[in-house]
């Protein structure tokens, strides 16, 4: 019988144990940070949690907070749903934490929504997915542009600027790129084109003769993708050339990390992507760039930028409001137009989106060049 | 007894009374969030782990398809709060039916393979459905999964708070926690842990292995389902990632780690997985890296967990009571036979079994008489326990066919065969080595068709009865693992005489026993056939067989080639060739 | 035509990947009665370690294969002595939980050490492919095609013509016998996890430039060479080289026919069927009923 009573006892100090979470008034103004440190976004986490703390050590430098020093509290999200909601709920018990910055990965701010609305504190987030603004949650603000944008942008680009009417486009199956394809395929409705092929795949394909073949069989002349793995978009760039399709191609961000780069090659030389983050888009951004790479001796990406961005904005943002209440950061944040970041400017809207448009790079041969920028005012 | 039976009532109060403190506990005080949500998830993920408990720990089968059931039960919650707006309980059974059924068609077909290949068809199963739930968008709304889930609105929506909901989450592990508990404890569990333990052995003691397996299987799944379905209310956002492959890899993770064999491992397993990378953090990148080596550890130096270790130790220092003895009544052996001395109970004409070219019987009749010892003998390899394993309905008979008691038996399965009445010994001791000498026993009385009154102190009375018969009440509490080789025979035994078997089957009984053992096996087998007992027996050892039989079948080269008494057969001049055969052969090699 | 043959010369180039490194999971399986489901790890250790070797150390490419063939050699040995020697006299289920854990271990080791992002390893021959028709044969394909085949029948060699072999596979047949026969059962075993580590490292050199090197190459390899070697008869070697092509052609024709999203699923499906309506394999698993 003393093994029932044991998991009797077990659960039961389980739950003890976890009873109160014990608060302590501090000096420094703390801000809470859930970014992955375990798991496969680990690397990524690196990068976010570097681009904060580089904006932390500014805003500090420039005299803090209300007269006060930003402290960072970063917890683990594991790059997980669960892992998520248990860094975040962590976080949201520290009562002198009054706004944090939160995931880049859409799936995650879904799932920390409810407890994020409950709290009713403002959170920075980098998911692009655009129902988390339009959701009813007006607690998350937004500091990267969303896929509407980047979809806008892509259709704006192909359509308008390189004068491409037979569109396919390839997209993974997993959330991102099946909502880039949504998006495309209704920004490419609304120029007045319906796509000769929609195809999505999924992630971790060993081969893509059937997509390539399909996209060699429809006749497109432009392609627009959402890819999320290198690897897949590597295969599939390599395999496209072989069977001798050659049309235009213009991806979404992972078309031109440096990772796709090197795994593709000259398979996707000649192609364009957007991208909310580059270097050559803004003098901000290579002020950044620079000052990224003294510090950490890499080159920034997205995850830094984002991060980089949210710390600074929030910081101006309670600043402005003069007080820690959500309600008057919220405002803050909306209230902020015209703010130069190295993502672009910040123009917030009432959804608390503070970017509307994207960057257009090319790969010219290897090297990433920067097109052109473009902004929607709706 | 009364002392055991003292400590089971106090432990239960002991742990309704745990249950009623945390779920109160959990219901009246306000948590931190961070508390709950820790607790949510580690009570939703503890009672699909408890699934395992059943399918694993208990009946010994892999299921790596654990998250996809709990999957089934999310999503069913998910859609059904929000896309059919039906209330949270009626979608909550919807799940756990959904799951149930899957885990049932699932292991109806492919429970006959077993082993690597039932491991193949849940990660099939696995894999099939996360990609069913990521491109399925119309049903499952995609990869962005199902938001604002909603919880019961029972009671003015009471459970719509979390630290009620928790309360529910809660209780519901204590409701499940116990029954898992005490399933192990019933006739089913005991069928489940004797399939684990030796599934050859446990159909021919009359556990339908199949249906065992199967029910285990579809437990599972139902736990795992209820998990889901508990989870997906609690987070109010599920999405297809949650339930993949790597996720079963992390629910067998838990019970393994914890300890498969009892509920409390589960339990444990899941609280330590949940917070150990709280723990971890400082440990970054190589997190999962220390994981992966804790799982190989583990399995090297505690197999069956931390708690199949902690409670190994524990039992080492804590004595059972003993047994009361003077309270036992014989068994009732003769119950089942007497009324038609000298019929024959059990008849095979034309028995053939063949592997390829090698005819291992041949053509083989005989007939056995209610009430009598009938020895079959032959020298190695003359295909005495292939004859035996196609009595018991191991083998199917290639030619031929098998009566009992007048009814023909030749298709029937192992249990049914035991159901009608047939028990038996096997030649290399087959016992379910990780329950105790009186589980084992019970698991024979439990047979089908054998009824025994008195509920569930019958039966153990009982099964202690047959134990005594052979010499090894006293013993009865202890693993019957650590038993000697010659008292595991005894209570192999024992087993038998525990259904009341019309016929038992002694495959070698006397093998690997020393002489002091033989002769008190001779004294058995005697008494045995003292209460009129019907006794096939196989046996090299001739002054063992003359003692006690009555009649004699030879096999050679899987031939009948002499039958009749001990004294006509051991005369008769091609059982003489045979056997100098096997002694010239034997002084050759 | 043009559309179907490419289609199956690229399903027969997919299906020649599955058919390697089914070809490792039979062998282990035939020793010790284990699937070892770190197998497909063992392509993806190959596979950076030539790309450390080859790439970041800028090693000579034939040298670069000697010393990860002898790496290889050593986390075979290694392997064996961590994950299966402990646990050899237990059922398979601990095993197969370990090999499980020792793949975690294995897939995040290294992502630990070498970070997360994929890398490109070049092939051994500079030339790409060539076209017949429109038609597009990628030579890489056409190389793993020839090991596999030269693997074969150098094993098929080695196991029927030579004494070792043969004692390989006496240990495999019947590991009690064996020992009573005198071969040292326990060396049987080492040897057979060391040869089909490096069998898992070779399937890595030669996919690398296919499908880049990555922490997770493997695993997800290796789940469809398993399926495969079932498909084919677990046990039997050309059962698993045929399981892996048909798997491959499958695919692929499934994918440009029917769905590119469920491509994953035709596999496990036709397992499925295979499981339910065949389950021996095409070629028949030897079963053996011990009583």
């Amino acid at each position: 019988m003393r093994p029932l009573v044991l998991l009797g006892s077990l659960v039961a100090a389980g739950a003890l144990s976890l009873a109160a979470s014990a608060t302590f008034a501090a000096d420094p103004l703390k801000i809470g940070m859930v970014a992955p440190a375990t798991g496969p976004g680990a690397e990524s986490g690196r990068f976010q949690t570097q681009g904060a703390k580089l904006a932390v050590e500014e805003v500090n430098k420039a005299g803090g907070v209300l007269g006060r020093q930003i402290e960072l509290v970063i917890e683990d999200d594991q790059t997980t749903n669960p892992g998520v909601v248990l860094a975040f709920s962590k976080l949201a018990g520290d009562k002198d934490i009054p706004a944090f910055l939160g995931s880049i990965r859409s799936t995650q701010i879904h799932a920390m929504a409810p407890d994020v609305l409950k709290l009713g504190k403002p959170v920075m987030i980098g998911g692009t997915d655009p129902q988390l603004t339009h959701m009813g949650n007006p607690w998350f603000f937004r500091f990267r542009p969303n896929d509407v944008y980047s979809a806008r942008v892509i259709a704006d680009f192909g359509v308008t600027t390189l004068g491409k009417k037979k569109w396919a486009i390839v997209h993974s199956t997993d959330a991102f790129g099946t909502n880039g394809m949504k998006n495309l395929v209704e920004s490419l409705k609304a120029l007045g084109v319906e796509p000769v092929l929609v195809q999505g795949y999924p992630n971790n394909s060993q081969d893509f003769t059937p997509v390539a073949l399909a996209v060699k069989q429809s006749g497109a002349d432009v392609m627009g993708t959402y890819m999320t793995f290198e690897p897949d978009q590597g295969i599939f760039a390599k395999q496209l050339r072989q069977l001798g399709v050659t049309l235009t191609w213009v991806g979404s961000p992972t078309t031109v990390t440096t990772t796709a780069l090197k795994l593709a090659g000259p398979a996707l030389y000649g192609s364009y992507a957007v991208v909310d983050f580059n270097k050559d888009s803004s003098e901000t951004a290579k002020v950044f760039a620079a000052k990224y790479e003294a510090a950490y001796k890499t080159t920034p990406d997205v995850f830094g930028a984002w991060a980089y961005d949210a710390m600074h904005i929030l910081a101006l943002a309670i600043n402005t409001a003069k007080s820690l209440e959500p309600e008057k950061i919220r405002q803050a944040i909306l209230a902020v137009k015209g703010y130069s970041g190295v993502e672009g400017t910040y123009n917030f809207d009432q959804n608390g989106d503070g970017l509307h448009g994207y960057n257009i790079v090319k790969n010219n041969d290897g090297t990433i060049v920067f097109e052109k920028h473009i902004d929607f005012k709706d | 007894m009364r002392a055991d039976d003292a400590k089971g009532m106090l432990g239960r109060a002991l742990f309704a009374a745990a249950a009623i403190l945390t779920v109160g506990f959990a219901n009246f005080t306000p948590l931190a969030a961070y508390s709950v949500n820790l607790l949510m998830q580690s009570s939703t993920y503890a009672i699909s782990v408890l699934g395992l408990t059943i399918v694993l720990g208990y009946a010994g089968q892999i299921n790596l398809a654990q998250a996809a059931f709990f999957g089934l039960g999310a999503y069913s919650v998910a859609l059904g709060t929000t896309a059919l707006e039906l209330p949270f309980f009626p979608s909550l059974a919807i799940g756990i039916v959904l799951a149930s059924a899957a885990g049932a068609v699932l292991g109806l077909t492919s429970l006959r393979l077993g082993g690597h290949y039932l491991a193949m068809v849940t990660i099939s199963f696995q894999t099939i459905l996360a990609l069913v739930l990521i491109n399925w968008v119309s049903l499952t709304r995609g990869p962005d999964g199902v938001l604002n889930i909603k919880r019961p609105s029972l009671f003015h929506g009471y459970f719509t708070d979390s630290g009620h909901y928790l309360a529910l989450c809660i209780a519901a592990l204590y409701g499940v926690g116990y029954l898992v508990w005490h399933l192990r404890k019933t006739r089913l569990g005991r069928a489940m842990q004797a399939v684990r333990d030796n599934e050859l052995a446990a159909g021919v003691v009359g556990v339908d292995t199949y249906h065992t397996k199967v029910t285990a299987f579809t437990l599972s799944a139902l736990l795992g389902g209820l998990g889901g379905a508990l989870f997906a209310g609690g987070f109010a956002y599920i999405s297809p990632d949650q339930f993949t492959f790597s996720e079963s890899v992390v629910f067998l993770t838990m019970v393994l780690l914890g300890g498969a064999r009892s509920p409390v491992g589960s339990v444990l397993g899941t609280g330590l997985l949940i917070l150990l990378p709280e723990w971890l953090r400082f440990l970054k990148t190589v997190y999962l890296a220390v994981y992966g080596s804790a799982v190989i550890l583990i399995m090297v130096f505690m197999p069956d967990g931390i708690w199949g270790f902690a409670s190994s130790m524990g039992r080492k220092l804590r004595p059972r009571s003993p047994i009361a003895l003077a309270e036992l009544s014989p068994l009732p052996l003769t119950r089942e036979v007497g009324r038609e001395d000298g019929t024959t109970i059990l008849e095979a004409s034309g028995l053939s079994k063949h592997f390829g070219g090698l005819k291992a019987v041949d053509e083989v009749d005989f007939s056995v008489v209610r009430n009598s010892v009938h020895a079959l003998i032959g020298p190695n390899g003359s295909g005495k326990t292939t004859l035996l394993n196609v009595l018991s309905g191991i083998y199917r008979p290639t030619k031929g066919s098998v009566a009992f008691e007048g009814h023909d038996i030749t298709r029937l399965k192992p249990h049914e065969r035991a159901g009608s009445g047939i028990g038996r010994t096997f030649q290399n001791v087959r016992l379910f080595g990780a329950l105790s000498v009186l589980d084992n026993v019970m698991v024979g009385a439990e047979r089908p068709g054998h009824v025994v009154e008195g509920g569930a102190l019958g039966l153990e009375r009982h099964a202690l009865a047959a134990l005594d018969f052979v010499g090894l009440a006293p013993r009865a509490h202890e693993r019957v693992g650590s038993l000697s080789y010659g008292h595991q025979r005894l209570v192999e035994i024992a087993r038998a005489l525990a259904g009341s078997p019309k016929l038992l089957l002694l495959d070698e009984p006397g093998a690997g026993l020393n002489h002091v053992e033989k002769d008190g096996l001779v004294d058995l087998l005697k008494r045995l056939k003292g209460h009129g007992l019907t006794i096939f027996i196989i046996d090299h050892d001739m002054n063992l067989v003359e003692q006690v039989a009555d009649h004699i079948t030879v096999l050679n080269f899987g031939r009948s080639i002499a039958e009749g008494s001990p004294s006509e057969v051991l005369r008769h001049p091609d059982v003489v060739a045979a056997y100098l055969g096997e002694v010239e052969s034997h002084a050759a090699s | 035509m043009g559309f179907n043959l490419q289609l199956f010369f690229t399903g027969v180039g997919v299906g020649s990947i599955y058919a390697l490194v089914a070809l490792g999971f039979v062998l282990i399986y035939r020793a010790t009665n284990v699937v070892n489901f770190a197998q497909g790890d063992f392509a993806m250790l190959g596979a950076f370690s030539m790309v450390v070797l080859a790439i970041d150390l800028a090693l000579p490419y034939w040298l670069s294969i000697a010393i990860t063939i002898g790496a290889m050699v050593a986390a075979g040995a290694l392997f064996n002595l961590g994950v299966y020697y402990p646990l050899r006299n237990r059922t398979f289920l601990p095993v197969i939980i370990s090999t499980i854990g020792a793949s975690i271990l294995l897939e995040n080791g290294v992502l630990a050490a070498y970070g997360p992002r994929p890398q490109s390893l070049p092939s051994v021959f500079s030339i790409q492919g060539f076209s017949i028709g429109s038609v597009f044969l990628d030579s890489q394909y056409l190389v793993i095609l020839v090991v596999t085949v030269v693997m074969v029948t150098l094993q098929y060699l080695f196991f029927e013509r030579t004494l070792l072999g043969k004692k390989m596979q006496a240990t495999s047949q019947d590991k009690e016998m064996a020992s009573l026969l005198g071969i040292p059962v326990a060396l049987m075993i080492m040897l057979t996890f060391i040869y089909s580590a490096v069998l898992g490292g070779l399937a890595g050199i030669l996919v690398a430039p296919i499908l880049f090197v990555s922490v997770g190459m493997g695993s997800s390899i290796a789940l469809k060479a398993f399926a495969a070697s079932i498909i084919g008869g677990f046990g039997d070697v050309t059962g698993a080289i045929v399981g892996g092509l048909a798997l491959g052609v499958i695919e692929t024709f499934g994918a440009a026919y029917i769905s590119v999203p469920y491509k994953d699923a035709f596999g496990f499906l036709m397992l499925f069927l295979f499981l339910l309506l065949r389950p021996q394999g095409l070629f028949g698993e030897r079963v053996a009923e011990k009583a």
